[in-house]
């Protein structure tokens, strides 16, 4: 296993579409054991392989303290339960020490497969939601930031790239 | 997404835009919750209350800590010093623990620089609290905006000391026992059964007072409608208005609904109620509020100031005001009153309460009422906003309004806010008469 890098907005990386997994097969496999170990590292509850530049609709998430929840999506599907709007603080992996308060549907349904290939269909609310709204969005090429002013994430853009320049 | 949030850090960040003037605890504090884990979500409550509630002190005591003021984009670092000093002054949290956690959170805030800096500040405060609690200006030592003491000592000389000692206490969690599902003893009861500790209220019928709160899904009977969250001074409204289930009823600033649901298990469903609030999300609130009370009204999303834009030209047969105000009365609801409300408001609300009460009177008929209520307990927005509008009118007549509890004011009736009772409020009950009744007005 090994930790990957993680892109950092606004890397135009992350603006890709993922595309869909064919057959779950050892090369995934091994893919969401360094998702998880990144995620874990970071530390994180939720990752999207386009963060770590992997342009596959797969999804990790592990909402637990303990770490031993993990939750693979692959190929995921949401419907909207509800569309009463939650807010909620959003953070990501790869806007760094940012949090925005983001508007998404409360409740929602999701279909994925696991990390074996077999379907799976749950449903969600809360921060569950939150992530794997937020997660999707990623395999979209979207990110919190999108839901923000442009001033805001003008002002976010600008502050990541002296931060990375400086780290560089 | 990162993992959730220390509490510590999240209400560092919700106070610092709190402090940069960017929302209300109202707003700031629901986001704020949604990235901590729940579990942490009662500590997180308590502190940005807690802060905002001593919020004067605290920063008066900051202020003779750090010399050089923090600059804007260092507020998460004010707002981690003031959450510090609530801790060592005000929580239970053992003073090592309050100080290592409130210093750890600078980093993840990013500002690894502030380490020594909050643990400097902290610890010196811990060894001079009592030189520097000594050094604080009156309204810094009783935790008030300077404005706000000086106004409560010269509007209420005999009571400012108890409001302000209210002001500092969190209010207690009070219901109203609907009526059409049992009665207040019979609810008691069902409480006593469920291990909820509470008592009935003083001058509200209906109203319980819960020795500790807790949340709503704990309550018997609450999502059938058995019960309602609120205070003991807005239960008093709807029964002054005297309705009957054949009355045209206008309830106008409605949100969140308390009263308008009220008036509703008073006179029954089925009730001409229209309810107006400008506010349309909140609005959707005030619809949740009734459907859970199985009651609905007309809800209209509207400027109470402008009913040409929604009224359908029927005259009321009574009309309630629930203005917006200073909300001066619950301070200790919204202890971010403290850091937000300007003295130049006051001016302001003034304006905007007295054009709703000239905007809605045409809308009474003759002999109709109009109940005029304010959470303030500032003079302006009570008896000298009633005053300006009913002196030299010909067809406003003042009633009394009870005499068994509040203080009776020129005008209306005032209630104060009371430690473990009821919160702050204004009651002034006018009825319209035939301009030729009686001459111009000179008080009830």
């Amino acid at each position: 296993m090994a930790i990957l890098e993680i892109l950092e907005f606004p890397d135009p990386r992350l603006r890709k579409r993922a595309e869909p997994v064919e057959t779950v097969d050892a090369t995934t496999m091994r893919l969401v054991d360094d998702m998880f170990e990144t995620m874990y590292a970071a530390p994180g509850i939720g990752l999207a392989a386009t963060q770590v530049d992997v342009h596959r609709r797969i999804i990790v998430i592990d909402l637990s303290e303990e770490k031993n929840q993990p939750l693979v999506l692959i190929n995921p599907e949401v419907e909207v339960l509800d569309p009463q709007a939650e807010t909620y603080d959003e953070g990501c992996l790869s806007v760094p020490g940012f949090y925005e308060t983001v508007i998404r549907p409360r409740a929602i349904r999701v279909t994925a497969q696991d990390r074996n290939g077999e379907q799976q269909e749950f449903e969600a609310e809360g921060l569950l939601a939150v992530c794997v709204q937020h997660e999707i969005d990623h395999l979209d090429g979207k990110l919190f930031v999108d839901y923000l002013s442009t001033v805001k994430r003008q002002r976010i853009r600008n502050k990541l790239l002296k931060q990375q320049r400086s780290k560089a | 997404m990162p993992r959730p949030e220390c509490p510590r850090v999240a209400a560092a960040r919700a106070l610092a835009n709190l402090l940069q003037h960017k929302g209300s605890l109202t707003r700031l504090l629901p986001a704020a919750a949604a990235t901590v884990h729940p579990r942490d979500q009662p500590l997180l409550g308590e502190l940005c209350y807690g802060v905002c509630r001593f919020y004067p002190r605290l920063q008066g005591l900051l202020d003779l800590l750090v010399s050089k003021p923090l600059k804007n984009k260092d507020a998460d670092i004010q707002a981690l010093l003031l959450l510090g000093l609530y801790q060592l002054q005000y929580t239970r949290i053992p003073d090592h623990a309050a100080i290592s956690e409130t210093v750890a959170a600078t980093r993840q805030l990013n500002k690894n620089w502030a380490r020594s800096f909050v643990n400097g500040v902290l610890r010196q405060y811990q060894r001079e609290a009592d030189s520097l609690a000594r050094q604080l200006l009156e309204a810094e030592a009783k935790a008030h905006p300077r404005w706000i003491l000086d106004k409560l000592k010269q509007q209420w000389p005999q009571h400012w000391e108890a409001v302000v000692d209210a002001n500092n206490t969190a209010a207690p969690m009070t219901l109203r026992v609907n009526q059409r599902h049992c009665s207040r003893e019979s609810y008691l009861l069902q409480l006593k059964g469920a291990g909820i500790g509470a008592r009935p209220c003083r001058f509200s019928a209906t109203g319980v007072i819960l020795e500790t709160a807790c949340d709503v899904s704990e309550l018997p009977g609450f999502n059938e409608g058995a019960c309602s969250v609120q205070d003991e001074a807005s239960q008093l409204v709807a029964p002054l208005l005297r309705a009957r289930n054949d009355s045209r009823i206008l309830d106008c600033c409605c949100a969140p609904g308390g009263k308008t649901g009220h008036l509703l298990e008073l006179v029954g469903s089925g009730t001409w109620l229209d309810a107006v609030e400008i506010d349309r999300r909140r609005l959707q609130q005030v619809q949740q509020n009734l459907s859970r009370l199985n009651f609905s009204a007309n809800l209209i999303a509207g400027d109470a100031t402008q009913p040409k834009q929604w009224w359908h030209g029927e005259p009321y047969d009574a009309i309630l005001l629930d203005a917006p105000c200073s909300a001066s009365g619950v301070i200790r609801r919204h202890p971010d009153i403290k850091l937000l409300r300007k003295a130049s408001d006051i001016s302001r609300l003034v304006r905007l309460q007295s054009h709703l009460l000239e905007a809605l009177w045409p809308l009474l008929r003759s002999g109709g009422l109009l109940l005029y209520t304010t959470c303030s307990v500032f003079q302006e927005e009570n008896d000298g906003v009633v005053g300006a509008f009913a002196t030299g009118k010909t067809d406003v007549k003042l009633l009394p309004v009870s005499t068994t509890w509040g203080i009776a004011s020129r005008w209306g009736r005032q209630l104060l806010p009371e430690t473990g009772a009821n919160d702050g409020f204004f009651y002034a009950l006018m009825e319209k008469t035939e301009p030729a009744e009686h001459a111009a007005n000179q008080g009830p």
